[in-house]
Parts: structure tokens; C-alpha cells; sequence
């Protein structure tokens, strides 16, 4: 028999995730109606008019504007709508643009974060196997992975400063250190492996405009720079664990332990991992440029070990404290935690130890994403959902805080789409319908500017 | 269970540690009792507040306000950025027809060892030695994971401001230092406050619950919980029926900083191994790539 908790749980559940999946919906439709409304027959925007009356150089922005994704307009003008949010949430203060509150003073945006940064570990994770571990046939994911990274990170940091009451004062948490808070070293960590990003997504840039001094100085502190952005990763993925330690009483206990941090860093690595393949698909169809799928599913062949490795230390600490009997009893934690480790860890073991699985794009897009879901669980268990009630509050994000939320995403997109176009991002990859197979028969070569040890040849 | 949560604390310590994402060193034996003793021997202060001598006036609460310049607000019941000090009327009756209310008095604990002050990004908030947990809204950066670290849900933040900060009672440390009494010690007509060294007020306590003879329930509240507190009460129901935290005597913040001083430990450590594995399998290829004959050559000479 299945316990009435376990069922009063699920309803619960599916309560609240009606209150998350229906505003996702709505917003997602309103923008699809939004992007056909904007749409001419041709597929181009509106936003974009091409008249012959139009002066000279209107027309070029256009026509590069043109040659751009149908859809980017609709995600400049969300993105649009989000800076306008934050402008708000500025000007009004955080109780009147935001529902966060005495018992949950943190909501939406941290959870977001958390995600974010276990996504973007996507850079640390596959610079450390190309440059440290040498395996370089995954080099051309590198660029587009690095580009992700810095891009998640950033989006961190303008969320992180909404999220401040004193924004104005963001520069304190490097003059008035605190060496025992974890959000202290999350927040210098987090500061210092932006610049790694910057300086190791910076070749893109010095080739694009040819400045080839820069980039063989760039080939020779290649080593060094990853070797401090995978520490400086270590350090504040875990960290971002650490921050929940000090909350022995807010966090249910089938998430509370100790090695909070430890499981952080795992799931880390592994949400990167899923990152990198989700990323080749996307990158696919999008820019019709990519890893040969042989080498996406190399990626996602250390997926099951990853999660094997947290499985092991999750339930580990479980059975040690003898907290196990609360997987099934505690109703709506249950719920959660059980629907929690089937994406995480359960599923795509399963799913990636298939051969099928790996050598499919769609198949490997929907195998990371799984993984995703799960680890985007976690974080928002860790940071909302399984925190203990408190008497007389609850939370659910507001207007605001969800348009800032979108907008920042958009962003994301907006710009990662803007690079792509312009800089050369995809240098090395296979193009989609070029001979897949012959590529396939000899990794993909390095982009050779920043492949170390190699000089740099202008041609 | 074989395991205390406890001993499993430390277990985990341990391995956290093998992992390298953790402590360096397992954290020291808590005894319950001893912990009491605050980190600082010298003389820790502290107020005692037995809620069985209390009338619910709000004196205390005006008089806090007050002292803090803020406007005299009886009406707060919650913990809020215009009252860092609240009488909660509790009802702890069961049958709502015979409602039994007590007054409560509630602000900050003034941990011994305070998860706040651990918390807190940028060292806003301090333990002074004398006992008060000191907030320097100078340098508060409005993050709130104060908020969430104290145990006790104290931290309040100024929602309605366009730029916000915490509060929170601080023991009245400007006017102990001045050598005053805090200011709702002071203004309780009950005597239920008493200001003085803990370790005196525990003698108090003790004292009371002796010559109560079952007046008392027999549990100080703040004498271990957490790793103790500098407010310490007295009451005659059990606390947890008057919404006190059940919390165990150790101090989150010693977890925490078990964990947060092996960083430098897994800095130097994750560095060290990416570079040498760096080194060792660019030395493999680079051997693997000279061909054979010439190790044979360089014999033959
Ligand atoms: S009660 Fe809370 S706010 Fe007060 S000192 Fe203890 S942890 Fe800090
Ligand atoms: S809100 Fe202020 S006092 Fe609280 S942790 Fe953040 S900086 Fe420190
Ligand atoms: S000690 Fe001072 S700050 Fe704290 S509650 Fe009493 S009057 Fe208010």
C-alpha cells in the first residue's frame, strides 16, 4: 500500500507545480503569440522593415538584423521587459517589488543561482578534460562552453545584486571580508572565476579582430588560468553547499547534512557534463554547428559514474544517520526528494550506461536534460521547496520577480545568439550535413589559436 | 541507529575531509554542559527572563523601542524592523473555548556562539566578548542569509525601505558599555528581567526552579541550546508548547567553520593535483611520442 502521506504529498506537489508550470505556460504562449504577431510572411520580423526610403545605413543594421534568427527580436523584447522590472525593484526596494519575507527571505532569485552555477560548471568541467586531463578531441566544445559559462555567471552576479538590500554597497564583501561565511567566499570565487571566463573566452575575441600577439600570450598562460578556474570552481561550488549548512533547523533533514557541500561539487560536475551535450544538440539546430555526436556521447558516458559517485553519498549519509525511513514518510518532502533523485541520478544512469542513448542527439538532449531537471530540483529544494514552514508565512514569487527572472534568462540567449553570429565560436566543430562520417573517423582538430604549444598561423 | 547524530556529525567531518571538500580537522568533543562555558572565559553577560513573573505589559517593548529611536508601538506582535524587542501573547490552551494566553517575550538570543555572526558575508554582525551579538549597519549589505542562518528566525529586514537593512536587539551594548542596565530591563515592573554575569544567572535559574518546588519546568532555555545563549529563560510550561525551537547543543556555526577553514586546505590541494596530473600525462604523451629506435640509439652510445 502506498502510505496516505506519500499521496496527500503528491497532491501537494501537483498543486504547487500547477502555480509553476501554468505562468510558465502563459508567458511562454503570450511570447509565441508575441513572435507571430512580429513575423511577415517571409519569417522575418517586423521590428526589422527593409523599405527602400530608409536611409543607407538603417538598411544594413537591418539586413544583418535580418540575417539573424526570426525569434531574437521576440527574446530582446522579454529581455527588455526584464531590465524594466529591475529598474523597478530598484526604485520601489525588495518588499514592495518582490514576495519574499520574514520566513523566506530568500526565494526564486537564489534558486536561480544556485541552478546557474551548477549549469555553468559546464566550463570548468570541460576545460579541466581538455587542458588538464589532455583529452583534446572535445576541444571545439570549448569556446561555446566557455561563452556559456561566462554568460550563466554573469546573469549570477545581476540577479545576486538585486537580491542585495544595500545594492549600492556590493563592493564591501571585498573590503570587509568575513572568512567563516560561505556566501563571503562564494561571492570573491564567483568575482574571480568571471575574470578566469573573460580571460579564457578572450582568444574569441582577439582572433575575430585579428590581434595575434595578444593570442599567443594567451596560449601560454592557457594551463595556469584553467588550473585556477577548476580550483576556484571547486571552492565555490561547494560553498554554495556550505551556505546551507548553518541552516541545521530551516532544511528538512532529507536534504540537511554535512556533506551538503561535498554533493554540491558532484552534482556540479555532473549538471556540466549535461550542459556540454545538451549544448552540442542545441547548437545543432540552431547553428547548424557541432561536436560529432561520437564525442558528445563520449561526454555523456562519465554521466553515470558522476551520479553513481553521488547516488553513493547521498544515501550513504542517509543510512548513516538513520534518516533513510524519511524517504517514505515525510508526505510532501518524500515526494520531492524521491522525484529528485529518479532526474538526477536514477534515470540518466540508466539512460546513458545505453549505447542507443549516447549515439542519438535526440536521445543524448533528453538524457541531459533529465539531468537538469534534476539537479534544478535540488537547487530549488535546497533553496525553497523543502525548507521546514514557518507559522503564518509562505512564499511565491512575484510578478517582478519573475519578469527579472525571464529577462535575465532572455538575455542570456539574446547575446549567446549575437556572439555566435559574429565572433567565431564554432571554430572546429562539424558542420550539420558536412560529411558526419568522415569526420567521425579522426576527432574533430583544435581551433589551433588557442590550442597550447601550438603557434598561432594567420591564414 | 547506531550512529548519534552526533558522533554521525563528526563521521561525516571526517569524510568530508577525505574527500577534500571539507574539514581539516574533526570538530572538538561537545559535551553537553560544558558548552555552556562561552568560548571567551572571561565574563559573558546575559539577561534572564522569567516568563512566569511576566504581566504582558509591553513596557520592555516600548522602552526597546525607544531606545532605539524608534516610535512606541505596543501593537507589534512579530519580530520586526520597528520593534527588535515583542511580547507575544501565546495561547497555549488546547480548547479554544478556554484559551490560556502567556506573554512571551521575544528577541534576539545572544548566542555564545551565534550562526549569524558566522553568516553573515561581511561581518556586519559581531560577538563582542561582554555577551551582546553587535550589528554595524554601516557595513551590512542587505543580503539577509542572516536571516536564514539564525535558528531562531531574529533578523528582521526593513522591507518597506527602497534600500533595506536588518535589526535586531543587541542587548543594549552602547548602554551596558555605559555601565546602564538594557533598556527593557530597566522598564519591567514585574522584575521578570534580570541583567548580570550568565554564569550568576544560571546560578539564579537553578535557584528558582529549586525553590519552586515543580513551578518550574526544569530547563533553562539557552543554557546549551546551540552552543547556549545569553538570554536565558524560565518558564512553567515545557518550551516547546510556547513555540521554542527544539535545537541541539551544538553550535551550527562550529560545523560551519570546520568546514569553512579547510578551504585553503582544498585550494592548495585541488591546484596541486590538476597540475600534477597535467604534468604526468604530458610527460606520458611526450614519451609515447618518441619513436622507439631512438631510446635504442641512445643506448647504443
Ligand atoms: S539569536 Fe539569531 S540573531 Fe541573535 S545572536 Fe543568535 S543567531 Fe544571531
Ligand atoms: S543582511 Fe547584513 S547583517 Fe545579515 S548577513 Fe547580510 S550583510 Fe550580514
Ligand atoms: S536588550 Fe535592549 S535591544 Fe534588546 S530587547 Fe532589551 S531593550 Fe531591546
Amino acid at each position: 500500500m502506498v502510505p496516505q502521506e506519500l499521496i496527500d504529498g503528491w497532491l501537494v506537489t501537483l498543486m504547487m507545480g500547477a502555480r509553476i508550470v501554468f505562468p510558465i505556460l502563459l508567458v511562454m504562449t503570450l511570447g509565441y503569440w508575441l513572435q507571430r504577431k512580429l513575423q511577415r510572411a517571409d519569417g522575418s520580423s517586423v521590428l526589422t522593415p527593409n523599405r527602400r526610403v530608409m536611409p543607407l545605413w538603417y538598411r544594413r543594421i537591418m539586413g544583418e538584423l535580418n540575417a539573424l534568427p526570426a525569434w531574437l527580436p521576440t527574446i530582446g523584447v522579454l529581455t527588455a521587459v526584464g531590465v524594466t522590472a529591475m529598474i523597478f525593484r530598484l526604485w520601489v526596494g525588495l518588499g514592495a517589488s518582490t514576495n519574499l519575507n520574514q520566513a523566506y527571505p530568500w526565494g526564486l532569485w537564489i534558486g536561480f543561482d544556485l541552478f546557474m552555477v551548477a549549469f555553468s560548471g559546464g566550463a570548468f568541467t570541460l576545460a579541466t578534460l581538455v587542458y588538464v586531463l589532455q583529452m583534446h578531441r572535445f576541444h571545439a566544445a570549448i569556446r561555446p562552453t566557455v561563452l556559456t559559462g561566462l554568460l550563466g555567471y554573469t546573469s549570477v552576479l545581476v540577479i545576486l545584486l538585486m537580491d542585495l538590500g544595500r545594492w549600492d554597497r556590493f563592493y564591501h564583501f571585498v573590503i570587509f571580508p568575513n572568512i567563516n561565511s560561505a556566501l563571503f567566499e562564494v561571492s570573491w570565487c564567483i568575482l574571480l572565476y568571471t575574470t578566469v571566463l573573460i580571460t579564457e573566452f578572450s582568444p574569441v575575441i582577439m582572433q575575430r579582430f585579428g590581434w595575434h600577439r595578444a593570442m599567443k600570450i594567451m596560449q601560454k598562460i592557457t594551463i595556469p588560468i584553467v588550473i585556477t578556474g577548476a580550483t576556484l570552481s571547486t571552492l565555490h561550488q561547494s560553498s554554495l553547499g556550505t551556505l546551507f549548512v548553518i541552516m541545521t533547523e530551516r532544511l528538512h533533514p532529507l536534504w540537511y547534512t554535512p556533506l551538503i557541500p561535498a554533493l554540491f561539487f558532484v552534482t556540479s560536475l555532473a549538471a556540466g557534463l549535461a550542459m556540454v551535450v545538451a549544448g552540442a544538440t542545441v547548437s545543432y539546430w540552431v547553428f547548424k554547428r557541432s561536436l560529432p555526436q561520437r564525442l558528445v556521447g563520449d561526454l555523456a558516458s562519465f554521466l553515470p559514474w558522476i551520479l553513481g559517485i553521488y547516488l553513493v553519498l547521498k544515501f550513504g549519509e542517509l543510512l548513516g544517520t538513520g534518516e533513510i525511513g524519511l524517504v517514505w514518510s515525510s508526505g510532501y518532502y518524500s515526494v520531492l526528494f524521491i522525484t529528485e533523485i529518479l532526474l538526477t541520478a536514477v534515470i540518466p544512469i540508466a539512460w546513458f550506461m545505453s549505447k542507443t542513448a549516447r549515439a542519438s542527439r535526440m536521445l543524448s538532449l533528453v538524457g541531459a536534460g533529465i539531468v537538469l531537471s534534476g539537479i534544478f530540483l535540488n537547487r530549488f529544494n535546497a533553496a525553497w521547496f523543502a525548507l521546514k514552514p514557518v507559522e503564518g508565512y509562505t512564499y511565491f514569487p512575484s510578478i517582478p520577480e519573475i519578469l527579472i527572472q525571464m529577462g535575465v534568462i532572455c538575455g542570456i540567449i539574446f547575446v549567446y545568439t549575437l556572439v555566435g553570429h559574429y565572433l567565431p565560436l564554432f571554430e572546429g566543430t562539424t558542420k550539420r550535413g558536412e560529411e558526419e562520417e568522415k569526420r567521425l573517423a579522426e576527432p574533430a582538430p583544435a581551433p589551433e589559436a588557442i590550442q597550447p604549444g601550438k603557434a598561432y598561423h594567420t591564414s | 541507529m547506531a550512529l548519534t547524530r552526533r558522533g554521525f556529525l563528526k563521521a561525516c567531518g571526517a569524510s568530508v575531509a577525505a574527500l577534500g571538500v571539507g574539514a581539516k580537522f574533526a570538530p572538538p568533543a561537545l559535551e553537553p554542559g560544558t558548552r555552556s562555558v562561552p568560548k571567551s572565559p572571561q565574563k559573558t553577560n546575559g539577561v534572564l527572563i522569567d516568563t512566569t513573573k511576566c504581566v504582558g505589559c509591553k513596557q520592555c517593548q516600548i522602552a526597546c523601542q525607544k531606545s532605539k529611536n524608534l516610535p512606541a508601538d505596543p501593537k507589534q506582535v512579530t519580530l520586526c524592523a520597528v520593534s527588535p524587542s515583542v511580547v507575544e501573547l501565546r495561547n497555549i490552551s488546547a480548547d479554544p473555548a478556554k484559551p490560556e494566553i502567556k506573554p512571551i517575550k521575544r528577541q534576539c538570543m545572544n548566542c555564545v556562539e551565534p550562526s549569524c555572526v558566522s553568516a553573515c558575508t561581511v561581518g556586519a554582525l559581531q560577538k563582542t566578548p561582554e555577551g551582546p551579538v553587535i550589528y554595524d549597519s554601516n557595513r551590512c549589505i542587505g543580503c539577509r542569509y542572516c536571516m536564514y542562518a539564525c535558528p531562531f528566525g531574529v533578523p528582521t529586514f526593513e522591507w518597506e525601505k527602497q534600500f533595506s537593512l536588518i535589526s535586531k536587539c543587541d542587548q543594549c551594548a552602547e548602554r551596558t558599555q555605559a555601565g546602564k542596565l538594557p533598556a527593557c530591563v530597566e522598564a519591567c515592573p514585574a522584575k521578570a528581567l534580570t541583567y548580570g554575569d550568565r554564569k550568576e544567572l544560571l546560578t539564579i535559574a537553578n535557584q528558582r526552579i529549586y525553590d519552586g518546588k515543580g513551578k518550574y519546568v526544569e530547563h533553562i532555555y539557552g543554557e546549551n541550546e546551540i552552543g547556549g545563549t545569553t538570554m536565558l529563560y524560565l518558564a512553567s510550561v515545557p518550551f516547546e508548547k510556547l513555540g521554542f525551537p527544539t535545537l541541539p547543543n551544538e553550535a551550527p556555526a562550529e560545523i560551519n567553520a570546520t568546514i569553512m577553514h579547510s578551504t585553503p586546505t582544498v585550494a592548495l590541494g585541488m591546484a596541486m593535483a590538476l597540475s600534477g596530473m597535467y604534468w604526468l600525462i604530458r610527460r606520458r604523451d611526450e614519451l609515447e611520442a618518441q619513436p622507439a629506435y631512438n631510446h635504442n640509439e641512445e643506448g647504443g652510445h
